[in-house]
């Protein structure tokens, strides 16, 4: 089994994290880490839980700071204090319980922290109008069908509503679109629906992390998968270089790299 | 005998639900207008304060068939004359829920409020600098209690348990123990909460006061800042879903500062009210007006757990609140009934809520 090698990687890649290091007190979760994810290409991130995945994603979304390493992001050395910062560059993270509010409209959900207003008397109020066709109409541009966007969030479906939270991050613009087990909690015929929203955003030139424990999940779509154990870094692999036994074997540690 | 009206009543008022269909469809058309065709169901789960106001109208109706002299224009005025000064502190406690914490301190807020307003305006002070300086006194208590929530990472119920005691006792010491009376009405006072006699002469026995249409202006616009602007939706989901809010830039932390300082806000304004209306403020003025508030929201059809609830919902509470006990006196129930009263009401109404809230 060969490392991945550097063909179509001749671009800048969208994030290098450069030999990261996290610690927390005298636990490691991550011993220099490097990873990298290239232009509108689905990146798998593979590791069972605990192995320092989510602490990895975590560094780049700027959840945890990184104790050393750097991380650059479409070429240039930058610092991500905050999830602020993060989305500030185009990161944009959809979580698995953390994606979107239940008890909120979609349309709210959708423009949430973005909303547009208008100007009345004194107040600056929500241009309802705006939110209703705009979320309707953004959400069918990525191939997301809604019945009306004034419709609670928590009616809806875990496929619909990891979906609708992906279609709200294409929309806005982001370059790096961070998937955290978007299809562990869903059935296999939500799995697929949620799959086909991942390429079709890589379709429009979005890089995808797809964060999973189960490769069953991430075979159909992932071009390459980085596999994660113990706090450090197994491999790269590039689609087809591997077979779903041999990752199965590198995430458990059956089978060194 | 009490207890078994009141399960009559409270099953009258879930069987009441389907026989007012159309009253809730038409008061809620123009919500139906925006989406699809949504039926009536979403429609109460849409509106968090479509059960109350069906609560009150059905408890009115009630009480006006079997209490002698319930259904009178003193009895209805007396109810919204006792509501008005505590639905100002309703407004900013239900706020303060949706965003998903509590104020236990409001009480000791409204009375501070008062002694600051009363011992400026007693001493001939300009009115409109004592408005500012009680209303900047109480806002920044407010302040205190949402920044020690969020700068703790305590829960907000524990930090007001304790700012409660902590401000009664500033109260104390600010106003010497004794109590402030004015001697005569000042104009400042008729305006805040004199006799609506504009009103009231259109009424025979009305007795309608002008705190009453300040705490109505207070809550339409907190209202439409809660329903139609920026802050009003972060509020919501930084009550809802925390992390999910701050995944898309909420500033949940300055959401919850911000509903923390308008709480102390509006109870200074209360306090300024209870001054103006009653013209004497005392140490224990508005003792347990906290659990009260609470109740209001509660019954008003707002989620303890935050992220769910309305202001007018929170005023349709303290009228059913106030109904009920006035409801109780005019029975000739002793008055140690009252509290019993009100947690009846609390725990029927979450359990209303609820049910409503899980068949949609």
């Amino acid at each position: 089994m060969t490392q991945a090698n550097q063909q179509n990687g001749n671009e800048t890649p969208v994030v290098y994290m450069e030999n990261i290091v996290k610690r927390f007190g005298h636990v490691s979760a991550l011993k220099g880490v490097d990873f990298e994810v290239r232009p509108r290409e689905v990146m798998a991130l593979l590791g069972d839980n605990g192995a320092g995945k989510s602490t990895l994603i975590k560094t780049l979304t700027g959840v945890h700071t990184p104790t050393s390493g750097q991380i650059y992001f479409e070429g240039k050395p930058v610092q991500i204090r905050n999830p602020h910062d993060a989305r500030a560059l185009g990161i944009e993270t959809v979580y698995q319980d953390l994606a979107l509010v239940n008890e909120m409209s979609i349309g709210r959900n959708f423009f949430l922290g973005r909303e547009p207003t208008r100007q009345f008397v004194l107040l600056k109020l929500l241009d309802m109008k705006t939110i209703a066709n705009q979320t309707r109409k953004s959400l069918a541009d990525v191939g997301i069908r809604i019945r009306s966007a004034t419709e609670k969030v928590g009616k809806l479906s875990g496929g619909e509503r990891q979906s609708i939270a992906i279609g709200r991050a294409v929309h806005f613009g982001a370059k790096l679109l961070i998937l955290d087990e978007p299809t562990s909690a869903l059935s296999v015929a939500e799995s697929r629906k949620v799959l086909d929203y991942t390429l079709n955003a890589k379709e429009r030139g979005l890089s995808v992390i797809f964060i999973t424990h189960n490769v069953h999940h991430v075979m159909a779509v992932a071009d390459r998968y980085t596999v994660i154990r113990h706090a450090e870094k197994v491999g790269t692999y590039n689609k087809g270089e591997v077979t779903f036994d041999d990752i199965s074997d590198l995430i458990t540690g059956e089978r060194l790299s | 005998m009490l207890k078994l009206f009141l399960s009559w009543f409270l099953v009258k008022v879930e069987t009441g639900f389907k026989g007012e269909d159309t009253l809730s469809a038409t008061k809620l058309s123009e919500k139906a207008t925006t989406g699809n065709m949504l039926n009536l169901r979403s429609l109460l789960t849409e509106s968090p304060m479509a059960p109350p106001l069906l609560t009150l109208i059905v408890g009115f109706i009630l009480f006006s068939l079997f209490v002698p002299h319930f259904a009178s224009m003193r009895t209805m005025t007396g109810i919204i004359n006792a509501a008005s000064i505590n639905a100002i502190v309703v407004i900013g406690v239900t706020m303060l829920m949706i965003s998903g914490e509590f104020d236990l301190s409001v009480g000791a807020m409204v009375a501070m409020g008062g002694y600051i307003f009363a011992s400026m305006t007693l001493d001939g002070g300009s009115p409109a600098v004592a408005v500012i300086a009680t209303l900047a006194v109480t806002a920044v208590m407010g302040g205190i209690n949402g920044w020690l929530t969020i700068g703790t990472g305590i829960p907000s119920f524990i930090v007001t348990l304790g700012t409660r005691s902590i401000y009664r006792a500033a109260v104390w010491i600010v106003s010497g123990g004794g109590m402030l009376q004015a001697a005569e009405k000042l104009p400042i006072y008729e305006m805040f909460s004199g006799r609506l006699d504009l009103i009231n002469n259109l009424f025979e026995r009305a007795n309608f006061r002008t705190v009453t249409i300040w705490a109505l202006l207070l809550g339409l616009l907190l209202q439409l800042v809660l329903t139609r602007t920026r802050f009003g939706n972060q509020v919501f989901a930084t009550g809802g879903n925390p992390g999910a809010a701050m995944a898309q830039g909420v500033k949940t932390k300055l959401v919850k500062l911000i509903s923390f300082t308008l709480t102390g806000f509006l109870a200074g304004v209360a306090g300024i009210m209870t001054f103006s209306q009653f013209t004497t403020v005392f140490v224990a003025t508005a003792t347990n007006l906290e659990l009260t508030a609470i109740a209001s929201a509660v019954v008003g059809g707002t989620l303890l757990t935050g992220g769910v609830g309305s202001i007018i919902g929170g005023l349709i509470g303290i009228l059913i609140i106030n109904m009920l006990r006035t409801g109780v006196v005019l029975l000739g129930l002793p008055s140690d009934n009252f509290e019993a009263i009100v947690g009846v009401a609390i725990i029927g109404a979450a359990i209303i809520n609820e049910y409503i809230r899980r068949r949609s």
